[in-house]
């Protein structure tokens, strides 16, 4: 008897481990009362700001939350947000004035300045296409498509703190408003757009370390918000009995999302990781311990047999209880499993339809599965691709990536910027995902082809699908594995590592 | 009915058309005084209605119920009664229901004679406001000393219903489909009562409003019409408890509100909710369901102490309390057709 609850005891302590050394999908956002007493700049147009405007009401909200605003107008030297918490601006703030000089500000910034977003290196520079305000005079009917938000991601802490779902809801109270968006580099995340493109998005971040739509990395985390000069106040919300009415509450959520982001903005940032593979292995160590590892590959594979053979060595070196199947085998012999691993050898014709509403992790290395396994649209070299294909890519071979999410465990604490992944250029596949996707890589100049990206469990995945399980993208062809550098090994075990967390 | 000869020359003496005096309006308010009564006895007016053609309009001061033609402003008829009328309605059948405070109880009388019908005493308190919510057929009597709010049967006065609120309870609002408002002055916020089962619904809080009284509604639209002590007109959608606009409007206690579409006429403006409170009556215009404007205010001489607006008519009228010493005094506003809206 004795013995037994010794062993169980010894069971629930390995499986304890092997849950702290899993990595969040998120950090949480601090309470509210964490930033009591903190200082915010907001940066306004003062004298010179837009009449009517809500800065007034935006300055008393902000100190309903418990927060110090310190008000001033953009000739403020960008010392002034020394000791600040949080920078917040105004789109009464001339964003000419303002120029540039928050760019690398390392302390967070909360701004609905919409033509500032580029001076910040959040979008591109090219009005219409990389951001835009809509105006209800210059554009009336579009002033309408902006009354309405979609959540696209809904996943991230901000969304989980909204309770954002993936459904339209009320942004601005009914009357056509000014409302911006912007379209955010490789490193941004959407939370809301409009129009139903993630390219038009209403509320979009990004992360300490995230790299920006100008390809320098973000100093602090960054929000940009749909928000006009004189619409605060009809940031929509639900009173009285109407509160009690879910869809009621899940539709106007303007101003909750208004809170959310800003919080989001002012919380501290997951600490920076380290690039330290020996740790990173150690950490796989720890979570392997006791878990069932699913290797899906074409069994005899040709040229990627000694690479599945070497991946699944990797695999049971670190402590994986490892099954190799083949890519016909029925989906049944994925119950029970921790992790499911499709090879870069398996067939799209073979595996079907498999596994793809298995509530197991699953990591695919095959990047032309991400049609059928719901990672991307259905739309060959638009939605997903390749490189280095011969005859079926028109781009080169490559064996460098991008990594613009070095904020992510994901990332195995590589720095921005390009990173040798194999050691010769060959394959390399790709596809775009849809906002609820973390995305921690990208092919070199391709921002929109990304590499290496994960899905959170509950995500918004294509065509409406909901992530069953953490769901990642790792592009290894076929004998690839072999070939990697330390760095692109990193991020093959940070993958595993962080599609094993729940 | 009997009418005195002094009544009469003190009424029809006292009727002074927009012609022959200036307009007071002041920053666009859409009305302009056209004709002025002053009341034959002392002590406020507390309750005006007009009848739904609009060619009449009862006042309950004190005692008396008076009934004026709208053209010429000439009593018509007058009835007293056996204590002070608080507040007026008209029920599903066409009757005058009048509120009486002491002693308590509800008096229904013929419209066109003023001729008692029936009685119903109550037990629930004084009562000091009455509001015949038309869409639902229901009658809701409001009784500010003691916190509550009685629906009675509005053919019969037998009470239905009653919810005890407690705070200073101000003017009541119904959507004709079942649900009462109340402005709460105590607690800054509406209270929302199901009106089938007279059970408290909670609350609307209104941020930056103090001491809200005066509610009117908008039942096609669902918006709510509140008056603040602060000088601030909230517009509330009624379905979200969403304040989406804040005007300025006359401070002061015990404002009073009304809202009509179409305040004269097709052509006119949409809608219009009309604020009275101790200096001023202010307008604001609703140009679309989620569009109004601020549109002027108009001095008073005194505190008003009742509003009514009829919109086919496009007559606003206005009591205003007697000042020291003196009478108190009916406005009827007309349209201020110089304005060409």
């Amino acid at each position: 008897m004795n013995r037994c609850i010794n062993v169980l005891r010894h069971l629930v302590c390995w499986a304890l481990l092997g849950l702290t050394a899993l990595p969040q999908a998120r950090a949480a956002l601090v309470p509210w009362s964490a930033l009591a007493g903190k200082t915010v700049l907001f940066v306004t147009g003062g004298a010179n700001a837009p009449q009517p405007n809500d800065d007034t009401l935006v300055a008393r909200h902000l100190r309903e939350l418990g927060l110090r605003v310190h008000t001033v107008d953009a000739r403020v030297s960008p010392s002034a947000a020394h000791g600040a918490a949080l920078i917040v601006i105004s789109s009464t703030a001339d964003a000419r004035v303002l120029g540039n000089k928050f760019a690398d500000s390392s302390v967070p910034i909360f701004t609905w300045n919409t033509f500032d977003y580029p001076n910040l290196g959040m979008t591109g520079p090219v009005l219409h296409r990389d951001f835009d305000v809509i105006d209800p005079v210059q554009h009336y009917a579009d002033s309408f498509s902006v009354l309405y938000g979609f959540g696209a991601n809904v996943t991230s802490e901000i969304s989980r703190a909204v309770g954002l779902r993936p459904q339209l809801f009320g942004t601005l109270y009914l009357e056509p408003q000014t409302a911006g968006w912007g379209d955010p580099g490789p490193g941004g995340t959407v939370i809301t757009d409009f129009f139903g493109s993630r390219h038009d998005a209403g509320v979009f971040t990004y992360e300490r370390e995230a790299t920006l739509a100008d390809g320098h990395t973000a100093p602090a985390r960054r929000v940009g918000f749909y928000l006009g000069s004189d619409n605060f106040h009809l940031l929509t919300a639900v009173y009285g009995p109407a509160a009690r009415d879910p869809n009621l509450r899940r539709w106007a959520i303007g101003l909750k999302l208004f809170d959310a982001a800003l919080r989001w903005a002012a919380s501290p940032p997951p600490p920076e990781p380290k690039y330290d593979p020996r740790a990173l292995d150690a950490a796989l160590h720890r979570a392997a311990r006791g878990r069932k590892v699913l290797y899906v590959e074409r069994v005899n594979g040709g040229e990627g047999r000694r690479s599945d053979a070497h991946i699944v060595a990797h695999l049971r070196r670190l402590g994986f209880t490892v099954t190799v199947a083949d890519q016909t085998a029925p989906q049944r012999i994925a119950r029970g499993m921790d992790l499911i691993i499709i090879s870069g050898t398996c067939s799209k014709w073979k595996l079907a339809n498999k596994y793809v509403d298995v509530p197991v992790p699953l990591i695919s290395l095959e990047g032309l599965l991400s049609d059928a396994l719901h990672f991307s649209g259905r739309d060959r070299y638009v939605d997903y691709g390749e490189h280095g294909e011969l005859l079926e890519s028109v781009d080169p071979p490559e064996n460098y990536l991008d990594i613009v999410g070095a904020w992510s465990p994901m990332a195995a604490g590589l720095k921005p910027g390009l990173v040798k992944f194999t050691e010769h250029p060959g394959v390399l596949k790709w596809a775009w995902p849809l906002p609820d996707a973390t995305v921690i890589a990208t092919l070199p100049n391709e921002p929109r082809e990304d590499a290496i990206f994960g899905y959170p469990k509950g995500a918004r995945m294509a065509d409406g699908f909901i992530a069953p399980a953490r769901r990642a993208l790792l592009p290894l062809d076929n004998p690839s594995y072999d070939q990697m550098t330390p760095q692109g090994k990193a991020l093959f075990d940070a993958v595993v590592l962080w599609t094993l967390g729940r | 009915m009997r009418m005195t000869g002094r009544l009469t020359a003190l009424t029809v003496g006292l009727l002074l058309l927009s012609a022959q005096w200036p307009a007071v309006a002041g920053g666009g308010f859409p009305f302009q005084r056209e004709r002025r009564i002053r009341l034959p006895a002392a002590g406020p007016v507390h309750a005006l209605l007009f009848d739904p053609q609009t060619r009449e309009i009862y006042a309950a001061q004190g005692r008396r119920l008076e009934v004026y033609a709208l053209s010429g402003a000439r009593l018509a008829v007058q009835r007293r009664l056996a204590g002070t009328v608080s507040a007026l309605a008209r029920n599903g059948a066409g009757e005058i229901v009048a509120a009486v405070r002491a002693p308590a109880q509800l008096v229904f009388l013929s419209a066109r004679t003023l001729t008692v019908e029936h009685r119903r005493v109550l037990d629930t308190g004084p009562p000091t406001a009455l509001l015949y919510d038309r869409g639902a057929d229901m009658l809701f009597l409001e009784s500010r000393p003691n916190g509550s709010i009685v629906r009675v049967d509005p053919a019969t006065g037998r009470p239905l219903g009653r919810v005890q609120l407690g705070g200073a309870l101000g003017q009541m609002a119904g959507n004709g489909r079942g649900t009462l408002y109340v402005a709460d002055a105590t607690r800054d916020a509406l209270q929302v009562i199901d009106a089938r089962t007279m059970r408290d619904d909670g609350s609307i809080g209104l941020r930056r409003c103090r001491a809200p009284s005066g509610l009117a509604m908008d039942p096609i639209g669902r918006r709510l019409f509140v008056g603040c002590t602060n000088g601030r007109a909230l517009i509330v959608d009624a379905d979200l408890g969403f304040t989406f606009v804040r005007l300025p409007i006359p401070g002061g206690p015990q404002l009073r509100a009304a809202f009509a579409f179409h305040p004269w006429g097709a052509q006119g403006w949409k809608g219009g909710a009309f604020f009275a409170g101790s200096e001023a009556v202010a307008a604001i215009q609703m140009q679309a369901f989620v569009r109004y404007r601020d549109h002027g205010q108009l001095p008073l001489p005194t505190r008003c102490t009742a509003l009514a607006l009829a919109a086919p008519a496009g007559e606003l009228w206005i009591a205003l309390a007697p000042p020291p010493g003196g009478r108190a005094v009916l406005w009827a506003l007309g349209a201020d057709r110089s304005e060409g809206e």
